[in-house]
């Protein structure tokens, strides 16, 4: 591009006439050596140029920004729904673990009693009078040791009394 | 989209992206921020992306918004004056580009710094990244003749000064 080429193309730059193509071929004649009296417009192109160069300067952007987008896109849900469901899946599992085997102890703590273990009424009569009976006689034998218990009661209190009655006299 | 087309049509204007809300919020810092936020966007809007033809242009458009409203909402929180803002603006250069863009360099910056935002924003997509005036209208939201006065205005403003400069042999 000579030098006449090169002023009309500006000439037209100046006045926004020049398309991109013209536009780039400046660029180019400007990157290599320039006659000094276009000093002014190579300092200008030069600066363009200087401009383009500029980059991100952010050592892992790509990484940050494809991090980001995997964190949050929605084909994901799929997966976050998954989840869902296990958490749920796994509460019920331990609710009904803990069930069965809460059951268990009980079942073992008490056995069952319900079963009937007569089948004729009056025998299962008598077998409950028996029982009761045996109930009652320990409990009056148990009411009679406890009515030992009382004696002692009171001779202690008689002697607590006793005790209170010196303690007054000696006052 | 999926990740593929996102990898190899989005990501890669990061660069593009990253140099024009650095032109418009004069921070690397910010400007690292909103290219990271248009990704999301994309990302997040792409079920409409269908009807985008080109995605480059929509993303730079997104850029320009989300730097603009970052400008004002920093401009509401902060009343700092336009001192301070041009201070931001020098320090956030790399020592790599202090030792490389050497006075002239310096010189040509603060003039476009000092074009009005339109004008500027104009020139960044037209003379540094080499958009069409359709897909700067796209960008800008602003018609044709709009594009190309402020275009108009831009270059010459910058030639005139860059004339003067020289004419008094600075």
């Amino acid at each position: 591009m000579d030098s006449n080429e090169v002023k009309e193309l500006l000439e037209k730059y100046w006045n926004c006439e020049t398309s991109l193509e013209e536009e780039q071929k400046l660029h180019s004649f400007f990157r290599g050596s320039v006659p000094a009296e276009m000093n002014e417009t190579a300092e200008l192109f030069r600066y363009f140029e200087l401009q383009r160069r500029t980059k991100i300067e952010a050592s892992g952007f790509d990484e940050a920004v494809k991090r980001k987008i995997r964190d949050n896109r929605p084909a994901g849900k799929s997966i976050k729904m998954y989840f869902n469901y296990a958490r749920i899946a796994a509460g019920i599992a331990v609710v009904a673990a803990a069930g069965f085997f809460i059951r268990e102890e009980v079942r073992k703590a008490y056995p069952a009693e319900t079963e009937d273990t007569f089948s004729d009424p009056r025998m299962a009569l008598e077998e409950t009078k028996k029982a009761l009976m045996m109930i009652s006689n320990s409990f009056n034998k148990a009411h009679k040791e406890a009515g030992k218990i009382e004696l002692f009661n009171e001779a202690e209190q008689k002697i607590q009394g006793k005790q209170v009655d010196q303690k007054k006299v000696n006052i | 989209m999926n990740i593929e087309v996102f990898e190899t049509r989005v990501l890669p204007t990061k660069n593009k992206l990253f140099r024009f809300a650095f032109r418009l919020l004069g921070s690397r810092e910010e400007a690292k921020d909103v290219v990271q936020e248009v990704m999301m966007k994309v990302w997040n809007g792409r079920e409409q992306i269908g009807a985008i033809d080109n995605m480059e242009a929509w993303c730079m458009r997104i850029t320009k918004n989300l730097s603009l409203d970052r400008l004002r909402s920093k401009e509401r929180r902060t009343t700092d004056s336009m001192q301070e803002g041009f201070e931001v603006r020098q320090e956030s250069l790399t020592p790599y580009e202090k030792t490389e863009i050497h006075e002239s360099m310096q010189r040509v910056n603060e003039l476009i710094e000092a074009l009005p935002e339109k004008q500027r924003q104009v020139m960044h997509l037209r003379d540094i990244e080499g958009y069409s005036y359709n897909e700067i209208c796209e960008i800008l939201e602003l018609d044709m003749s709009q594009v190309k006065v402020n275009l108009f205005r831009a270059r010459n403003f910058v030639r005139e000064r860059l004339l003067k400069l020289n004419a008094y042999g600075l």
